[in-house]
Parts: structure tokens; sequence; C-alpha cells
């Protein structure tokens, strides 16, 4: 009956379980830590729409539009023992054209950036001395208050937006959204939500003011006596 | 250990056990694949494309139904490109429109640029219910189910554990693993006595 093969299963069996069990644990300890992210700014910086191809080989001419903002944000709450990266990401939308019908809207992210904890430095995709410096600003803390601090001023965008159907020059009340996803090291993903729950606040003000894409820029002539 | 072998009716107890043990562990399979709506509800994560968030090995849980909100920018869905049988797993960067006809673009985190060069030539966006269930690695063993029935939409990742799922890619990597693992659980079942 007790056999090595039994104890070695009981054993493996054991150790899974326990180990289900403290993940458990740790995962539902995110629900009891504070989040408390706010945006103080939100803002374009300059907003342009020109046209370009989709990749190189592309004939098809598509308007894009360029969008600079500025952004101070507080999202160092997010970071706890169990928080592995949170990706930060900020988004333009504005109404379809059948908005008045459907109320759909169109979303497009123009910048993102993943904020490692430091427990996940080392996995972050960067060069050895982008890396050195990243591992030193968190001084050895396994929880750095000072990541998840944002402070950009007319940061460039990352992402050039365009629409399906091609055109996107003059369109109105295009708003600039700040978002989050909270990746942990184990349990549920959480994003940025409108409403508090218990313990975890809204995201504050994270919402720009409404603007209008300006038409389309021109490229200037090659040579002013051309023709 | 061997004395079960000796009595025919033991025998047929013990294979019966075994059995019953896979179609338990069918059973619940399916039982989550109904609750999330989706036919492998548990992925594993096969590619570096969303490091550092995912690495090889991850287990993710989906979650495809819209009950609150509908999937949109930012949540990380598990789509199938077309005629290829190997799920991405990656994050939703475009939305435009609303409802299931909504244009999707997906991007890794990782990856410098979107993947309209993965899609399918001619595809330019995905759409909700673009995305098809994939063949996990049980499947050949337990025979194609429902994933003909093209039900899958998109399924957003909603929890994970880290490399617990090392075990299924060394499986899809040294097929013979998977003969030996499945030969040992059965000789164990079968030679063991309860």
């Amino acid at each position: 009956m007790y056999t090595s093969v039994v104890r070695l299963q009981n054993v493996f069996g054991f150790f899974t379980t326990v180990a289900f069990v403290v993940a458990a644990f740790i995962a539902a300890s995110d629900f009891l830590t504070d989040r408390a992210p706010i945006v103080r700014t939100l803002k374009t910086t300059s907003v342009q729409v020109v046209r370009g191809r989709p990749h190189y080989y592309s004939s098809k001419k598509e308007e894009y539009a360029v969008i600079n903002f500025s952004l101070d944000a507080d999202l160092s709450s997010l970071f706890t023992w169990n928080t592995k990266q949170v990706f930060v990401y900020v988004s333009a939308e504005w109404p379809a054209a059948d908005y008045a019908k459907t109320n759909a809207t169109n979303e497009a992210v123009i910048w993102d950036t993943i904020i490692t904890s430091p427990s996940a430095d080392h996995l972050a995709n960067i060069g050895p001395v982008a890396m050195k410096k990243l591992r030193k600003s968190a001084g050895g803390k396994s929880i750095d208050p000072n990541r998840g601090k944002l402070s950009l001023k007319n940061q460039r965008h990352k992402y050039k937006i365009t629409h399906p159907s091609g055109k996107l020059a003059m369109t109105d009340n295009v708003t600039l959204r700040l978002h989050y996803n909270v990746q942990p090291w184990v349990g549920l993903l959480t994003w940025d939500q409108d409403v508090d729950y218990g313990y975890w606040k809204a995201l504050k003000n994270g919402v720009s003011k409404r603007f209008k894409l300006p038409a389309i820029k021109e490229k200037k002539p090659a040579s002013a006596g051309a023709r | 250990m061997l004395s079960g072998l000796a009595n025919p009716r033991q025998a047929a107890v013990q294979l019966m056990n075994f059995g019953l043990i896979l179609s338990t562990a069918f059973m619940m399979w399916k039982g989550i694949s109904v609750i999330t709506d989706s036919p492998s509800p548990i992925v594993v994560v096969l590619s570096g494309s969303m490091e550092p968030a995912f690495q090889r090995g991850d287990l993710l849980f989906l979650w495809n139904r819209n009950i609150l909100a509908e999937t949109s920018v930012g949540e990380i869905v598990v789509y199938n490109v077309k005629g290829k049988d190997i799920p991405i797993v990656h994050r939703i960067v475009r939305k435009f429109g609303k409802g299931p006809e909504a244009k999707l673009l997906t991007k890794g985190d990782n990856n410098v640029s979107d993947d309209t060069e993965l899609y399918a030539s001619g595809q330019d966006y995905l759409v909700r219910k673009d995305i098809i269930g994939y063949d996990d690695w049980l499947s050949p063993v337990l025979g194609r189910f429902d994933y003909s029935a093209n039900i899958v939409l998109n399924r957003s990742v909603f929890a994970y554990i880290p490399f617990v799922g090392y075990v299924t890619i060394l499986l899809s990597e040294h097929p013979w693993l998977k003969t030996v693992m499945l030969g040992l659980m059965g000789l164990v079942v079968v030679l063991q006595r309860e």
C-alpha cells in the first residue's frame, strides 16, 4: 500500500495544493490594498493631420492624426508586492460616423509604456545600460514609490492613428484618455475603472478636454517656381 | 502491486477508475468551457511577444462573455490567424465602431509594430467573431468536439498564473513525452490498488 510511488504522488499532490492556496491568498491580497490613481494633467500640446501610406509598399493614401500631449499622473498606488508591471496607455477616442444612432465610438492608442515593478525589472526588454539604471533606480526596494509617477511634457506620440475610411481631418469631439492595466504576479488582471470598488478608487480626471482635429497639413511645395 | 492483474474483476475496476478520472477531468474542462463560453478557457503562452507581462509557459484564464462591457481597447485577447493553428495572445490597440462588426487591431506589447502583417492577406482588422478556438494538446487524444462549431469570439484574458503551463510547452515540442506521460498515468492507475 505505501509504496514509494504512492508517497511521491502524495508529496506532489500536497505541494500543488499548498502552492495553489498560497497563490490564491496572494491574489486575494490585491483587494485589500488601496488604489487611488490620479491624473493631474492630460492635455494635447500639438495636433496635426498628415497624409501618409499605411506601409512602404502601399499606394493608398490615408490621413493620419499626429497627437502630442502632456501628462502628469500618479499611479504609484498600483504597485504592491503582487504587481508585476503596469501597462499605461493613452488613447484618443472620437465618435463614430453613426454615433447619434448607436453611440459607437472609435478608440486608438497613441502612446503606451510598460512600468515594471522592481521585482520584474530583470524581465524588461531594454538594453544593458538602461537595465542597470532601472535596477539602480529602485535602490534595492521591492516596492518603489517613484514607479508610476508620470510627468511628461509635450510627449511625442508613439503611434500615428488613422481610421479604416482613411478620413480623419476635421474630426470633432476627440478626447484623450489615460488607461492602465495592472499585471499581477499571480491573480486577476485589472484595468482602470470608472467607479470605486471597495479599496480601489476610480481613476480621477483621466479624460482630456474635447478637441478638434485640424485640416490636413499640406506639404510645402518642393520649389516655389515649379509651375 | 501486480496483484490487481491476477484478479480480472479487480483489473476491470481499476480500468473503470482510470476512465472515471479521465472523464472527470474532461467534464471539468468542458464545464469551464461552458461557463466562460470559450473552447479552451485556459491557454499557455507560447511566445514572448507580450513580455514582460507574459512569459512562455505562463497560464492564462480566459473569459469570453461580454456581460458588463464590450471588449475594448487595452484588453488582451486570444485569436487565431486564419489557416494557422497557433493561438496568439495580444492586446487590442484600436477599435473602430461598436458591436460584432467593430474593427479591432491588436499588437504585442513586446513587438515594435502592430499585427497587420500577422493577419491573413486582405484582412486588415479582426472582428469579434474572427477568433476561433484552438486545439489544445489533449484534443488529438480525446477527439475533436466543438472546435468546428465556430462559436468562439474574442477571448479576453482575466487571470494569470506564472509558469505552470510550461509542461504543456514541453509536451507539444516533444510529442513523445505525451505518449510516455499518458502511458505512465495509465500504468500507475491500473497497477495501483486502492
